[in-house]
């Protein structure tokens, strides 16, 4: 215990503020010795060899040194989280220190960095930070200009000098971070050779007393049985209820170890692999990734993307190239009621066919919701639209005005044309949802609403003469300029297709989705392997009843598990009655 | 020829281990699963004018999900084998009808839509377009499934089965904020069509159930540990007097009024609008319920420092008189929403600058334009609403439904709080030993860690293919994070320092609390992608 106080007020003089006090609150807590010992033990260099192998001890020298040891092994240096609650009898007693002085800066600081407290205490300052960027609006989200008008003068300086408004990339978050990873290396490479030792030296042995110290036991006679047909019957029992038996015989007795699940051991470690990857995943992602946003429409191409920087209530935009173009050959929009608006909520899916050119040529993509288009490391994304209702394409009712023939209905591609029998040409030129006629009787605009569609078509007769015409949906007045008849014909926009002005697509070059999509599959795997499966024990010693009359051996049997003691408790039970039944 | 001497220890429960066979323990969980696939199987074939509706099936469960929690808490003070049995039956109908609700729901939503875009000639979307994960409602259905299903499961051991005596009531509670949410069909954000919607929201709706159970096993390991329920009652009480601060956009204890929002009906059903009429008689009762639960919080408080009886008494007396209070604020509310007219003279003219600013949002305009129109305009202009449309506008339950959830929420905890107070040494005596409930309790925070763990990559492998980002610090993205490094947090200390027992329950009941905010308080509170559900 003086031990402990020691270290905390070394601690005191070498933590940053808010990490002391955090961790001066949990010294306080029970439960520590266990970490400091193992702290001592691991980091000190003239100590390794306690965490490797078993080394006398001062103190009170229990039962059976060998197993206490090994039992402070299964707390000290325990490999994943164990479910047993450490039992004040078990704990290594304080050890005196031999190389204090040798104890240097470093070797403090590598002891706190390795601890699972320090893991715990930056669990705790993230969830802080994190809830702090959640009820304080970032400047990244839609709306924060408002928002950052309405705050007071001193909210705007406090928040902003630290960095509150940004608080996921201002540095001592990024710091945290990285603590955080280090401190996850470093906690596993400490506790990895505990873990380890589950597997590579299993204890074949226990004592009768280390066998009912466990928390599940029982002893039982058996009359009438050899050592050897007793062994045989307890080995097949633990077969039947699943566990792999292991058979010694020494100095007269026979001790059998049966276990299941030992590699959940090293789950634990598999499941920081994969949050690390994740977190390379992360850090490539931020450092070596590019991305932007690209507007375009049918006939546009461009091969820069747009990138926007924002910096408190100011929104930059970042021109960034691109290593090949892109052209917009067709935009189009699914809707799920044709009449309806061409919003968000009446779409089904919108969907832009691309070309790309660069030295290796040209190909042609698809990009639409949910369905992104990958080329060379970039990946195209329907991210948003221009929401200024246009036509995909038209369908026109031509009526002669003179000779009385029938009426004939042509389709029309945006930006395309066609040529009727007669040689007339018709192209579709520009289309105004909300038609008015603006300044200088140039067709516009009222609103992006489907108000007045009309197409605006540029028509060139038989004899070359090119003259512009207008195609409306509604009936017009009697007399209105822009219905006169053009070229010998009477046009009538029978029907279109609503299409937006605009897609925006985002491009994203992203370096770190393999590790990202590596380690998140390892993580839910290795989780599900970790909290859904245990590594259960069972030791049993047979000793021949010195007392009994004839032949007869005395059974103990005990074992415990590092997670799901219900579970373990129901197989111990049904071990028990194949022994005896 | 042989026989035991000593009998393992930690056998006393022998009716524990499932005597007959591991998949007759599991027996209601499968009935309710394999029932209400049947049952979509047979909407499918019937057709759906003449098949019963989703919003009836969820009644249903809700019904069903009450009655078995009755049952499973008489259970608790009178143990009795019939009453077990009943609670464990009622409950798995619960579970059949929660979950048939949800998959008629989903057909429900097909055949609504694809009449639609049949018609435009459109051509058939995919079937899980339609899986009902569309908004909150639907969420809501699928977080109590997830939480009865879970009961049910670990109801496989006997000595867990009285744990539906909490789960089931929290269970309702969510299925009674569905149904203040109501069931129309939205048409789906597009964004949300993908196949990682039903992997993505599937495990978000299991891992909050699971995570509500781990609260509950956790209340009980406090109550079976020894904590007084005096204590449980100044926990409650200050959760109730925070709803009753917030609700009604703060005015409950600054101006004495409880007021509720109004629909006006529009061509496409209704439309809610943030203009709200007071309702008298509520605010004051609520004034006088949060009065008496003050006079709780000083009462237990007095007996807790100083031991004193007198004080206690008081404050059970008090407790008791703030349920009933609380209970008729409830219900003057509800009787009132149902059948108030003339709701033009109790709009209170002070909302009607805001009023304005949101109807001038609503045409289109921003922020700019609208603080240049000025206060008198914005007035006048929802003057002249309320007095050309004011005769439209109606009252409904579903106008503020996580309001009215939260009242009731209040209630059922102060409720609670009463019962664990009845006879609780009988109570203590009947509950499994701690130690079971802790590793009860542990095992189902791992389930709730690694579920959200899969929450949490799933949402961002999703984000990533729609949107080309992994992780955006979203409001709904870091609260899921903030609650799992809260379970993180749970076993971390459980290995370093070997905290388990109370200080783990703890861990379980903050996990939960947070796993509500961001279920609902980031969609009602917050700004951000998940703004929807």
């Amino acid at each position: 215990m003086q031990n402990e106080k020691k270290d905390s007020s070394v601690l005191i003089h070498h933590s940053a503020f808010l990490v002391h006090h955090f961790l001066t609150w949990m010294t306080k807590a029970n439960g520590s010795v266990i970490m400091r010992s193992l702290i001592s033990s691991c980091w000190h260099p003239g100590r390794w060899s306690y965490a490797h192998g078993p080394k006398p001890h001062e103190g009170p020298v229990p039962l059976d040194e060998r197993e206490t040891l090994s039992r402070a092994y299964i707390f000290t240096l325990m490999s994943a989280i164990e479910e047993t609650k450490p039992d004040a009898s078990l704990r290594p007693a304080p050890r005196v220190r031999t190389g204090s002085n040798a104890s240097t800066l470093l070797t403090k600081l590598m002891r706190q960095l390795s601890s699972v407290r320090l893991g715990v205490s930056l669990l705790v300052l993230l969830v802080i930070l994190s809830m702090i960027g959640m009820l304080i609006m970032q400047q990244n989200v839609d709306g924060f200009d408002k928002y950052y008008a309405a705050l007071t003068p001193s909210q705007k300086l406090l928040y902003g000098s630290l960095g509150f408004f940004d608080i996921y990339h201002v540095w001592y978050f990024n710091a945290l971070l990285l603590v955080l990873s280090l401190n996850i290396v470093l906690a596993s490479i400490d506790r990895f050779p505990g873990a380890w030792r589950y597997i590579s030296r299993r204890k074949l042995e226990a004592s009768r007393p280390y066998i009912m110290n466990q928390p599940q036991h029982a002893t039982m006679m058996l009359e009438g049985e050899s050592r050897s047909a007793a062994a045989a019957r307890i080995a097949s029992a633990c077969r039947s209820v699943g566990l792999k038996p292991v058979v010694t015989e020494r100095e007269g007795r026979t001790y059998i170890f049966a276990e299941r699940g030992a590699w959940n051991r090293l789950g634990a470690y598999a499941v920081h692999v994969a949050l690390l990857t994740i977190f390379t995943g992360g850090f490539l992602t931020a450092q070596f990734g590019r991305d932007g946003q690209m507007p375009l429409q049918p006939g546009a191409s461009s091969s820069t993307m747009t990138n926007l920087a924002f910096e408190l209530d100011q929104v930059r935009r970042v021109p960034a190239p691109l290593p090949f173009t892109v052209t917009c050959l067709d935009i189009q929009q699914k809707l799920i009621e044709k009449d309806g608006s061409i919003q968000a909520n009446n779409t089904i899916d919108w969907l832009t066919r691309i070309k790309i050119t660069d030295e290796y040529g040209e190909r042609e993509g698809l990009v639409h919701l949910n369905e992104p288009y990958d080329y060379r490391g970039y990946r195209f994304f329907q991210a948003s639209f221009i929401s200024f209702g246009m036509a995909r394409h038209i369908t026109l009712q031509l009526t002669p005005t003179t000779g009385g023939g029938a009426p004939q209905q042509v389709t029309i591609k945006r930006d395309g044309s066609a040529t009727l029998a007669d040689g007339t040409k018709i192209a579709f030129e520009d289309f105004q949802p909300d038609f008015i006629l603006g300044q200088g009787g140039k067709p516009d605009s009222r609103s992006g609403e489907y108000n007045k569609p009309a197409a605006i078509l540029q028509v060139t007769t038989p004899s070359g003469e090119q003259k512009r015409a207008y195609a409306f949906q509604m009936e017009l007045p009697d007399g209105a300029p822009v219905g006169a008849p053009v070229a010998g014909y009477k046009f009538k926009l029978v029907d279109f297709e609503k299409v937006p002005l605009q897609h925006v697509l985002a491009i994203q070059k992203d370096p770190g989705k393999i590790p990202f999509y590596v380690g998140g599959l390892m993580l839910i795997l290795m989780l599900g392997a970790v909290f859904f499966f245990s590594h259960q024990r069972v030791w049993a010693v047979i000793e021949e009843d010195a007392e009994a009359t004839g032949s007869a051996v005395a059974v103990a049997l005990g074992g415990n598990t590092n997670r799901n003691k219900l579970g373990f408790e129901d197989r111990f039970k049904k071990l028990v009655k194949a022994i005896v039944g | 020829m042989s026989e035991v001497l000593q009998q393992p220890r930690l056998a006393q429960e022998s009716d524990d281990l499932p005597s007959t066979g591991i998949l007759r323990s599991y027996l209601p969980a499968i009935l309710a699963v394999v029932g209400s696939c049947l049952m979509v199987g047979l909407r499918m074939r019937v057709g759906g004018a003449s098949f019963i509706s989703d919003g009836a099936l969820m009644m249903l469960a809700l019904a069903c999900y009450l009655t078995a929690a009755v049952f499973h808490l008489t259970n608790l003070y009178a143990p009795s084998e019939m009453a077990q049995k009943v609670g464990l039956w009622l409950a798995t109908a619960g579970v059949f009808f929660n979950l048939s609700s949800w998959g008629v729901r989903w057909i429900n939503a097909r055949d609504h839509e694809l009449a639609i875009i049949l018609n435009n000639g459109g051509e058939m979307p995919w079937f899980f377009r339609y899986i009902p994960f569309a908004n909150l409602y639907d969420l809501s259905l699928a977080f109590a499934f997830g939480a009865g299903i879970t009961t049910l499961l670990i109801a496989h051991r006997k000595s867990f089965r009285f744990l539906g005596a909490l789960t089931l009531p929290l269970a309702s509670l969510i299925l009674l904020l569905a149904r203040f949410i109501g069931n129309e069909f939205i048409n789906l954000p597009p964004i949300l069509d993908s196949y990682w919607r039903p992997i993505h929201v599937g495990i978000a709706s299991l891992s909050y159930g699971v995570a509500l159970v781990c609260f509950a096993i956790a209340v009980v390991y406090l109550l079976k540990d020894g904590v007084k329920t005096e204590a449980m009652a100044i926990w409650s009480s200050i959760f109730a007097l925070s709803v009753f601060a917030t609700v009604s956009r703060f005015s409950v204890f600054t101006s004495g009024v409880y007021s509720a929002s109004t629909f006006l009906p529009v061509t496409s059903g209704r439309r809610p609008l943030p203009l709200r009429v007071d309702i008298p008689l509520v605010g004051p009762t609520l004034i006088v319920a949060g009065l008496l639960l003050v006079g709780v919080i000083i009462a237990f408080g007095i007996y807790l420092a100083k031991q004193d009886e007198k004080a206690r008494l008081w404050g059970h007396r008090l407790l008791k008189l703030s349920l009933v209070t609380q209970a008729s604020a409830i219900a003057l509310l509800v009787s009132q929403v149902k059948t108030m007219t003339d709701l033009v003279s109790r709009i209170d003219p002070r909302q009607y600058e805001r009023f304005g600013a949101w109807m001038a949002e609503q045409q289109g305009m921003d922020k700019a334009q609208i603080a240049q129109l000025g206060a008198d305009q914005l007035i006048r202009s929802s003057e002249q609403f309320v007095q050309q449309r004011g005769s439209q506008l109606f009252l409904s339950l579903n106008a503020n439904p996580v309001e009215l959830a939260a009242l009731i929420t209040a209630f059922a905890a102060t409720l609670f709080v009463i019962l664990f107070s009845f006879r609780t040494e009988r109570l203590r005596a009947t509950l499994p030993p701690l130690e079971k409930l802790d590793s009860l309790m542990y095992k189902t925070a791992s389930v709730a860690f690694a579920m959200l763990a899969m929450l949490l990559i799933t949402g961002a492998v999703w984000a990533n293919e729609s949107w080309g980002r992994y992780w955006g610090w979203d409001s709904k993205e870091t609260g899921a994070l903030v609650a799992w490094l809260t379970y993180a947090a749970f076993l971390h200390t459980r290995i370093a320092r070997g905290w388990s027992g109370r200080r783990s329950a703890y861990f379980a009941l903050l996990g939960f609390l947070l796993v509500i905010f961001t279920y609902l308080g980031v969609s009602y509170l917050l700004p951000g992608l998940h703004s929807y559900a």
